[in-house]
């Protein structure tokens, strides 16, 4: 481990799926990209990681993002949100 | 003007929530993923207006947000679109992820306020002069 790594934001990782929702045990670096994300989280849950979110089926976060909450004086960990996307267009 | 809206329906009929878009869109929002999730247990489906008129068909993105939706809270669910004169309801049926065929729309208590919150005025309904 080199120094920067040493001083990485670390979060809290929820994931929605399959109407199933936890977080899972171990913290993951909150800078990270979406796409990072969405592979931490397809894996923990494809490994049960997560408690309380069973992988009933193919585990597939394609299109499900990432909503980011910075520490606050109630919650002092980063919180990062693996969801579905809700985004409606007429083509 | 006329502008995309989105109405979380329940499994009574009622709406749950209503989404306004600033055009021929509604935007990404966690706060409607929040309503679907707390309501799954009793949801019916969203309904949701494409501008114009005649007979809607969902886009691509509509479809992706479909899957991913059900795909999040576990279950099915229907999914209505509407322009000024037209309505369909579509359900998936596979086997692709993001494959949905039309079926009936059945009952639709919230169309009328659908359309008039998406701007379809008699100005712009079917068979009128702008």
């Amino acid at each position: 481990m080199n120094g920067r790594n040493q001083n990485v934001l670390l979060a809290r990782l929820n994931v929605t799926w399959d109407g199933q929702n936890g977080d899972l045990w171990e913290p993951v670096p909150f800078e990270a990209t979406d796409a990072e994300i969405r592979a931490w989280a397809t894996e923990a849950v494809r490994s049960r990681a997560i408690a309380g979110v069973e992988p009933r089926g193919e585990v597939d976060l394609t299109d499900f993002v990432v909503d980011r909450f910075p520490a606050t004086a109630e919650l002092p960990q980063p919180r990062l949100f693996v969801r579905p996307k809700t985004p409606f267009g007429a083509e | 003007m006329t502008r995309e809206v989105v109405a979380v329906v329940g499994a009574d009929g009622a709406v749950l929530r209503w989404s306004t878009g600033d055009g021929a869109s509604v935007p990404d929002d966690r706060g409607l993923w929040e309503c679907l999730w707390a309501a799954r247990d009793g949801l019916l489906g969203v309904a949701h207006s494409h501008p114009g008129s005649g007979p809607p068909a969902p886009s691509s993105e509509d479809l992706s947000t479909f899957a991913a939706c059900e795909a999040g809270l576990g279950r099915r669910l229907r999914w209505w679109i509407a322009t000024a004169d037209g309505v369909i309801a579509v359900e998936w049926t596979g086997p692709g992820r993001t494959e949905y065929g039309a079926v009936s729309p059945g009952p639709t208590p919230w169309l009328e306020e659908l359309r008039r919150r998406s701007g379809f005025g008699l100005a712009s309904g079917p068979g009128r002069s702008p």
